[in-house]
């Protein structure tokens, strides 16, 4: 067992942001902490960072509860944090300092994310005339996509065991939402321990293998992406036919969740109700293009478990 | 406590680096003391430029002495021993007023007249000048006076009263009422009062303790806020704890205020050194205008001693500033978050201004020891009462104890809510919510 959260709680006066948070993560590899906003992602995640006291429960780290002065944990947040006016190599160096990281392989480290994240240019500015730099090398002078870049650097600078990702992808164009993606998935190939939370489902499904959803403090979902999904079952039935077949749909009582012009996305009972429509639909001579019936998406899972009790209420 | 503190040695290096490197610490410095360089010599300048020496010779060359007194044998001859008028010719007026006012304008501009009048009983010297030529007022005022004193000699002599006798009548007659103990020996009542010179100097080390204060605390704020609203304390937290934030930003302030402070102090003696040209003396402008038994104060201990008591006033009140910039979350706020600093270093000031003019007004009492104990006040007070020996060193040792007592109170404080308020965004953190969120936790 490496990183084990039991119970934390955070109260603000009277209110209960994160009630009773408890999660395992025996293996290396990616864990999703999600939920909508407001819900408590950030302030569990700085209460396992240590950053934020808790009302209770605790948070250990190989054994040993965690502390930020002695755990190489390294830290994405969602909102970018540089100093604008000062150079990006100051502000990389003494972030390394500050994690222990000599000066000779912070500059190595440097120099290698550098080239890996194309920010060279920026870290590494060309000199002007006798001693001036570039102005280009401060944080305020950087695009956001350049910056998140800058912030990532700062995460892995130590190499560190757990590496906790808040929204990694915000602001990033589709290059380097890949860059950024093949670089997580080097971490994990490493045997690191991540924490990522993040409103990008799909991506979460990419990388993730455990997950919670909290809503409002609370823990409304949690477990094993896949047997989360196998508990709902295949109920998720994608048809495309060249005839029109909504009164099939409403002979079947099936609830349509989605309808392009070209397909309906549907809600079955199980794979029994589903070939039994299809065997009507071809037993009818309806030309299907496309049947597809699968598991709910990790999208759905959350707008349903999340969405039905803000419906609620 | 020590993770607690863990990493300030680290991000004070950092931060200190960081402010010396910075344009406006560095146009600050430079312009501050460029202008207590020329401070000595333009304050010199300015008082002394008047100022003539006492051996030049009068522009005036000759007196018309216009003499309507009884008097009939005034000669002026005491000034001839005087070298700046031993020149000077004294003529009677043989001319009729108006025409010799008309001559002097025309054609002899370096001279004056001498009116000499008398009404019932009294004397009047009055002299009249020409507005062109050489003389001016200063000049005439410094014949005045000669002229005065030699009148009066010539009186004296003339009722027969001899120089010893002018001199014993001249004598200012002291008055003394002393107390005496029960067998007669009189009770001496130590003066504890300071001298215009004394109060201006430890007006001047208050000032001097206020400003490092001001500057300092408010740059402790910015800083805090400014890696609150830039979100770098965030990236800050997961390595170092806010205390040891604090700590390194506070010593890091302290330092890049005290090499400016002491740049100024360095700059004020090069300049006094400068201002001796201008002296007529040749004597520096500082030791004209400090006490004049000040050094017998300087020596190690009550250096030491005020460099602790100044030090621990600044911590105290970087620590007060810092905890005010974590109530703020953004810059355009960070006044309002300081309020209490401002207040709080206000009230200490105005303490200590007041103790300064009590020891001036009527010496050492009640209200002056309090404000040399009170910890807001004494940082300010203390020291310049230290260096003109008004302070005891019981006394001393006493105001330190409070000072380091009431700073491990506020770091107490502080270290409860300052993990709270470092990352909190949103309206300013009122004194109150402060209170109660340091119960809270």
């Amino acid at each position: 067992m490496s990183l084990s959260v039991k119970n934390i709680t955070k109260k603000y006066g009277d209110k209960l942001v994160v009630d009773n948070l408890s999660f395992e993560m025996n293996e290396p590899g990616v864990y999703a902490l999600l939920g909508t906003n407001g819900a408590g992602k950030t302030t569990s995640i700085r209460i396992i960072l240590g950053m934020l006291a808790k009302n209770g429960g605790e948070v250990l780290w190989k054994g040993q509860s965690i502390d930020v002065v002695n755990t190489n944990v390294g830290y994405l947040a969602e909102e970018r944090g540089l100093y604008p006016k000062y150079t990006l190599m100051d502000q990389l160096m003494y972030f390394a300092k500050l994690k222990k990281v000599d000066k000779h392989t912070a500059m190595e480290r440097i120099k290698y994310w550098s080239d890996r994240l194309d920010v060279n240019e920026y870290v590494f500015p060309a000199k002007g005339k006798g001693r001036k730099v570039a102005k280009s090398n401060q944080a305020d002078q950087l695009s956001k996509g350049n910056q998140q870049k800058i912030q990532l650097m700062v995460a892995l600078l130590s190499d560190p065991e757990l590496l906790i990702i808040d929204e990694p992808f915000s602001g990033l164009d589709p290059l380097n939402t890949d860059l950024f993606k093949s670089i997580i998935r080097e971490e994990i190939n490493k045997n690191k321990f991540l924490i990522m939370s993040s409103h990008q489902m799909p991506t979460i499904e990419e990388f993730c293998s455990d997950i919670t959803i909290l809503d409002r403090g609370k823990v409304k979902l949690q477990g094993n992406l896949s047997d989360i999904k196998k508990s709902y079952g295949r109920v998720n039935l994608i048809v495309k036919c060249e005839q029109d077949i909504a009164s099939y749909i409403a002979s079947f009582n099936l609830r349509i969740i989605n309808k392009t012009p070209s397909e309906y996305h549907l809600r079955v009972e199980g794979e029994d109700q589903a070939m039994a429509f299809l065997s009507k639909l071809i037993g009818d001579n309806i030309t299907v293009i496309k049947f597809e019936l699968r598991e709910p998406s990790l999208h759905e899972i959350f707008v349903e478990k999340v969405g039905a009790d803000q419906d609620e209420e | 406590m020590k993770n607690n503190i863990t990493g300030w040695r680290d991000v004070y290096s950092f931060t200190l680096a960081q402010v010396l490197k910075s344009k406006a610490y560095r146009i600050t410095f430079i312009l501050l003391v460029l202008m207590v360089l020329v401070s000595m010599p333009i304050t010199g300048k300015l008082l002394f430029n008047n100022s003539e020496d006492e051996n030049a010779l009068s522009p005036v060359n000759k007196v018309y002495v216009n003499n309507t007194t009884s008097y009939t044998d005034i000669d002026f001859k005491d000034l001839e021993s005087t070298i700046s008028f031993s020149h000077i010719e004294f003529e009677p007026m043989n001319k009729d007023y108006d025409s010799l006012v008309d001559h002097i304008i025309e054609e002899e501009n370096s001279s004056v007249i001498l009116n000499i009048s008398e009404e019932n009983g009294a004397f009047s010297l009055h002299l009249s000048m020409s507005k062109e030529g050489q003389i001016k007022r200063a000049h005439l005022q410094r014949l005045g006076d000669a002229l005065l004193s030699s009148f009066t000699n010539m009186r004296m002599e003339s009722i027969g009263v001899s120089d010893e006798q002018l001199l014993l009548l001249q004598t200012p007659v002291v008055s003394k009422v002393t107390m005496t103990d029960i067998n007669g020996e009189e009770i001496v009542d130590e003066n504890t009062s300071i001298s215009f010179s004394e109060y201006w100097f430890v007006y001047g080390i208050l000032f001097f303790v206020m400003m490092t204060t001001m500057l300092t605390g408010t740059q402790v704020a910015t800083s805090i806020v400014t890696e609150k609203s830039t979100r770098v304390v965030e990236y800050l937290l997961i390595t170092v704890k806010p205390l040891a934030l604090m700590i390194g930003k506070v010593f890091a302030m302290l330092t890049a205020a005290m090499i400016q402070m002491l740049s100024m102090v360095a700059a004020l003696f090069v300049s006094n050194k400068i201002s001796a040209a201008y002296a007529p003396e040749k004597e520096t402008m500082l030791s004209q205008l400090l006490p004049s038994d000040l050094f017998a104060n300087i020596n190690l201990t009550n250096m030491l001693l005020c460099i602790v008591l100044v030090f621990l006033g600044i911590v105290f009140y970087a620590v007060l500033a810092g905890l005010a910039g974590a109530t703020v979350s953004r810059l355009e706020v960070l006044n309002e978050g300081l309020t209490l600093f401002t207040m709080t270093s206000l009230v200490g000031v105005y303490i200590g201004l007041g103790a300064a003019n009590t020891l001036m007004g009527s010496g050492t009492n009640a209200f002056v020891v309090f404000a040399f104990l009170f910890p807001l006040s004494s940082p300010f007070v203390l020291p310049g009462a230290i260096l003109v020996g008004k302070a005891s060193l019981p006394l001393i040792g006493i105001a330190i104890v409070l000072q380091l007592a009431f700073i491990m109170i506020l770091f107490r404080f502080v270290a409860r809510v300052y993990e709270t308020l470092i990352l909190h965004s949103g309206n300013t953190i009122k004194l109150k919510e402060l209170f109660k969120i340091s119960k809270s936790i």
